[in-house]
């Protein structure tokens, strides 16, 4: 009987083992066995012990449950669990803990006896240097991330929502419905944003454009702030923003799950469903949002035109031959409409100057509505990816993916005689991304990944909207290459790397003189970057991270070809075909130190140098037009400098209250000027305090609640006061403090299973502006809202 | 199959690179909604010469500065007003007067004078009673010099506080005229 059970051992290990180094990151690991007893089929024992694999420290208070027969436990003060009287069957475990997204594995009893799982953790983690196996490489930098669960717990929020709080994150909005995040001040041209591996396309110069992605297709969204950005597209020099659905694993069973939230401000429903299956020839995940808001309400009035409409759809199909070649295709669509405050629609600089002294917005009226009318935005984005992996070996692997993307947007203002159904902008852009990537691991733990990107852009604005187009018509290619190395020794990491980029850029640009003139520019660009990062070990529980990075980023389209009103920010913006390519130093020094699973206390400073920074600077200039007086905005170069400081903390005290605390600092400066840049997000400061239930709660015999947490948490944002009076129409609002509450819990009956959860948000429904929200200049922020959910998983 | 994805990468792009790399000649937009003139002409009751005050500028938001011609008006005068607009971007030239007057109740014209004793009153209504400012009244009092600005307001909230007397702080809307000539009365 031994013996049978050995060999069974070992035959598991080989199936979960490999596919164990594929998983993309390993926060904590468990490690449990299974043994059994043939003779007495009811009478099987799961017993097992959690560890956190940051510290390697026990992990009390993991849930661990047999969903099939409600039968559930919680891990003791050494990690330690035990599951009795278990029949011989299939089952589904779930493993939970606070912060994590729960993690469900299929076993079959007895047969099944060893099993490895991985839970992806919110929190900072230390994340040991030793590389497990193919793991990929960007968790030796600083990153911080939000798991599946918060996404659906906050579905009602977009993708910059979703970040808010995270340390070093702003967003800059033009009302509720259009954000785009902002990372240690860089946003736009400055940030990538990765959808599934490829580089979002779309009007990235707008800061009145929303990334288009619908963050519930994805369970993960990684922010890395180092300076080893380096092997994604685009060869920037801030940060990049991941988002990431995970691979769908062995699950022989459909499973899926449909999750409904109602929130009363905007009185908005979320709906979004997820389907999924393993075969062997095939798996699948299909994912669906639907999204309705109305007007969204401020303190005191209404926020009219302010409603949302969204509908989004994916689907990935994963293939495996032999767990050597994997091929993943993922297609998505996201549509969306957007409506934008009626009372901010000025045109002239008197306009703007009455719209600043009035208390309530033009246009403010008593009755919600759902009706979205111009001025809006209409936007559409689809994606089709394939991506294809080769393990040439154990050490070696090839990675393909092609990918292409079209990108659609519709501006709509109010017009004359009928023309406001006819878009004011209209720009379709084509993406095409092909790219190849080798990794190879050597002996000694060298790690060689090398690699070439291309992206081609094809822009064409519609001649209909009979308006001059903001933008040019241009078609543009980069080919980018790079190469990092990476190197464990003893206690440090090394990682070098080096990319280099060509940019070809052919726009054409119509005049705006009377002759209306055709001009047709051609450029070529060179890039080069490099950047070096060494992590340390300063003992079991600590390290410091210090990476320095050198980039160069020329002059995007909108920069050099920019001619014309937009309408957006009431200004004529100009570009200057004369820019140069800007260039940028970045240097973080990050200290995580991770004593105990209990507490753990992550910093980051970082100080970015740039010279030729490119920016829009208001001129001297008041163009008098037939519509009255604009001011002039034209696309400039000078030095810069950003520095900033991000800390976070987390602790538990006793055994149910957990605390996390994160505070961000940032200090943009023109420095050949000494003036301060504009635009750069305001310091703030995140608390909340959570009391979690260590187990579940007996309601009755039939009714069971798991996984109970309350939350307390506080936001408090700072003025901007790094600003001159003559750099903004109005000086920067002052400081709030938002303070809202969370539920959540799972409600377990026999045979099945529901997660409720609600949220308050400006719990006091106070009155404030946000000073990177464009509407501030119009209207005050949103005011209190509710928010209630319910997901049900099968 | 691994090794064929490497010079399917290059034929990939090679082609995509050979077919993409032209643009076509943009389609210029027909900017038929643009104005480009604003003649405001000044007729005195009783017969005499009329005087036009206008303002034009053909290259709409570029930066060739817009041609403005003010005039001279008679002390103690009555004056019928006339706007009006045109857009002679277009050849022929477009009449934007009558976009305004098919949708009347959307648009409303507002006068200021910094020029003492200078009155300007509506002389028109919409559908709904409320003044358009397409005709209007001038009558100067005293002999002064200064300017008149006439704005044109499209979707005002017309029935907001004084609004219909010709107060634009209420009004709201967008601007799609704002522009100012310079006046003398002898």
């Amino acid at each position: 009987m031994f013996s049978k059970d050995k060999k069974i051992v070992s035959n598991r290990k080989f199936i979960f083992l490999p596919l164990l180094s594929k998983k993309i990151t390993i926060f904590i690991a468990f490690l449990f066995t299974i043994t059994g007893s043939y003779a007495q089929p009811c009478d099987l024992t799961i017993k097992g012990r959690v560890t956190d694999e940051g510290s390697g420290l026990p992990l009390s208070y993991v849930y661990v449950v047999i969903q099939d027969l409600t039968q559930g436990t919680t891990t003791d003060d050494e990690g330690n669990f035990l599951l009795e009287h278990v029949c011989a069957g299939e089952y589904h475990l779930i493993f939970s803990h606070i912060g994590c997204d729960p993690e469900e594995v299929h076993i079959h009893l007895p047969e099944d006896t060893l099993v490895n799982i991985e839970l992806a953790h919110s929190s900072i983690s230390l994340e040991h240097a030793v590389v497990k196996g193919k793991k990929d490489d960007y968790d030796d930098q600083p990153n911080l991330s939000v798991n599946r669960q918060s996404i659906e717990d906050n579905t009602n929020q977009n993708l910059s929502g979703l970040l808010e709080n995270e340390t070093g994150v702003h967003i800059i909005k033009n009302g509720s419905g259009i954000a785009k995040p902002v990372v240690h001040g860089m946003y736009g041209n400055r940030l990538t944003i990765l959808n599934n591996g490829i580089a979002q396309s779309g009007q990235q110069w707008g800061n009145d454009h929303s990334p288009e992605i619908d963050p519930l297709s994805a369970d993960r969204i990684t922010v890395l702030k180092g300076a080893n950005a380096i092997a994604y597209g685009g060869g920037n020099l801030g940060s990049v923003i991941l988002i990431e659905p995970k691979k769908i694993g062995i699950e022989p069973h459909l499973h899926g799950h449909v999750t409904y939230a109602f929130e009363t401000n905007g009185r908005g429903s979320s709906l979004n469903t997820r389907l999924q299956q393993y075969t062997p020839s095939v798996a699948w995940r299909v994912n669906a949002t639907l999204k309705r808001y109305g007007d969204k309400k401020t303190a005191d009035y209404f926020l009219n035109n302010t409603g949302t409409g969204e509908a989004n759809f994916s689907l990935q199909l994963e293939k495996s031959w032999k767990e050597k070649t994997f091929l993943d295709l993922y297609a998505s669509t996201f549509n969306t409409r957007l409506g934008v405050l009626t009372g901010s629609h000025i045109s002239n600089v008197p306009d703007l100057e009455a719209a600043l002294t009035r208390e309530v917005p033009f246009f403010t009226e008593p009755n919600f509505s759902y009706k979205i009318e111009a001025p809006k935005q209409e936007v559409s984005h689809h994606l089709l990816k394939l991506k294809a992996k080769h393990y040439i070996d154990e050490n070696q692997s090839l990675q393909f993916i092609l990918a292409g993307q079209l990108n659609n947007r519709e501006e709509f203002d109010i017009r004359r005689s009928g023309r406001t159904d006819i878009p004011a902008l209209s720009l379709q852009q084509y993406t095409f991304n092909a790219e190849l990537q080798y990794l190879k691991v050597f002996a000694k733990d060298w790690k060689l990944k090398v690699g070439n990107q291309n992206i081609i852009i094809d822009n064409t604005n519609d001649s209909r909207t009979g308006i001059l187009p903001l933008i040019p018509d241009y078609i543009s290619w980069k080919n980018g290459l790079f190469g990092t190395v990476s190197k464990q020794q003893n206690r440090a990491n090394f990682n070098i790397g080096i990319r280099y980029d060509y940019e070809y850029q052919y726009a054409v640009v119509i005049s705006n003189s009377i002759s209306k003139d055709i001009i047709r520019y051609t450029n070529n660009f060179h890039n080069a970057g490099a950047v070096l990062g060494v992590k340390y070990d300063l003992s079991k529980t600590q390290s410091i991270t210090l990476s320095s990075g050198y980039a160069m980023r020329n002059p995007a389209i909108n920069e050099l070809y920019s001619n014309g009103l937009h309408q957006g920010v009431s200004g004529i913006e100009e570009g200057d075909v004369g820019l140069k390519t800007e260039k940028a130093i970045k240097n973080t020094l990050e200290y995580k130190w991770l004593p105990s699973a209990r507490f753990s206390l992550n910093a980051l400073a970082y100080y970015q140098r740039f010279s030729d920074y490119i920016f829009l600077n208001p001129q001297d200039e008041i163009r008098p037009t037939i519509r009255g007086a604009f001011p002039v905005f034209k696309y400039e170069q000078t030095d810069a400098s950003i520095y900033g400081f991000d800390a976070s903390t987390q602790f538990t005290m006793g055994k149910s209250l957990f605390g996390l605390i994160k505070y961000s600092f940032l200090r943009g400066d023109d420095i050949r000027n000494n003036i301060p840049l504009v635009y750069m997000p305001p310091n703030s400061l995140f608390g909340s305090l959570s009391y979690r239930a260590n187990s579940p709660i007996n309601l009755s015999a039939q009714l069971q609640l798991e996984q109970l947490e309350f939350e307390l948490n506080n936001r408090l944002v700072f003025p901007q006061n790094n600003l001159l009076a003559t750099q903004d129409f109005v000086v920067p609002p002052p400081s709030y403090n938002l303070l809202g509450l969370k539920m959540s819990t799972n409600i377990i009956f026999p045979n099945y299973k529901f997660r409720f959860f609600t949220k308050v948000d400006n719990l006091f429904n106070i009155q404030y502006r946000d000073y990177l929200n464009r509407q501030r200049y119009f209207a005050d922020d949103t005011g209190i809202s509710v928010t209630m959910g319910i997901k049900f998983k099968f | 199959m691994i090794k064929n994805y490497l010079p399917l990468t290059l034929l990939l792009t090679v082609a995509l690179l050979l077919t993409a790399c032209k643009k076509d000649d943009p389609k210029v937009p027909n900017e038929e909604e643009l104005i480009t003139t604003v003649n405001y002409t000044l007729t005195p009751t009783g017969g005499g010469t009329a005087v036009v005050l206008s303002f034009k500028d053909l290259d709409g938001d570029g930066d060739d500065v817009p041609t403005i011609i003010g005039g001279t008006l008679s002390a103690n005068q009555t004056y019928t007003g006339m706007l009006d607009l045109l857009n002679e971007a277009e050849s022929p030239s477009e009449s934007i007067t009558e976009e305004i007057l098919e949708e009347d109740e959307d648009h409303q014209f507002f006068f200021q004078s910094d020029v003492s004793d200078l009155i300007i009153s509506y002389g028109d209504q919409d559908e709904n009673g409320n003044p358009v400012g397409l005709n209007s009244t001038l009558t100067t009092g005293t002999v002064a010099s200064g300017s008149i600005t006439v704005i044109l307001r499209h979707e005002p909230i017309k029935d907001a506080s004084g609004v219909a007397d010709g107060d634009i702080t209420n009004a709201g809307g967008t601007t799609d005229i704002q522009v100012t000539f310079p006046v003398d009365v002898q």
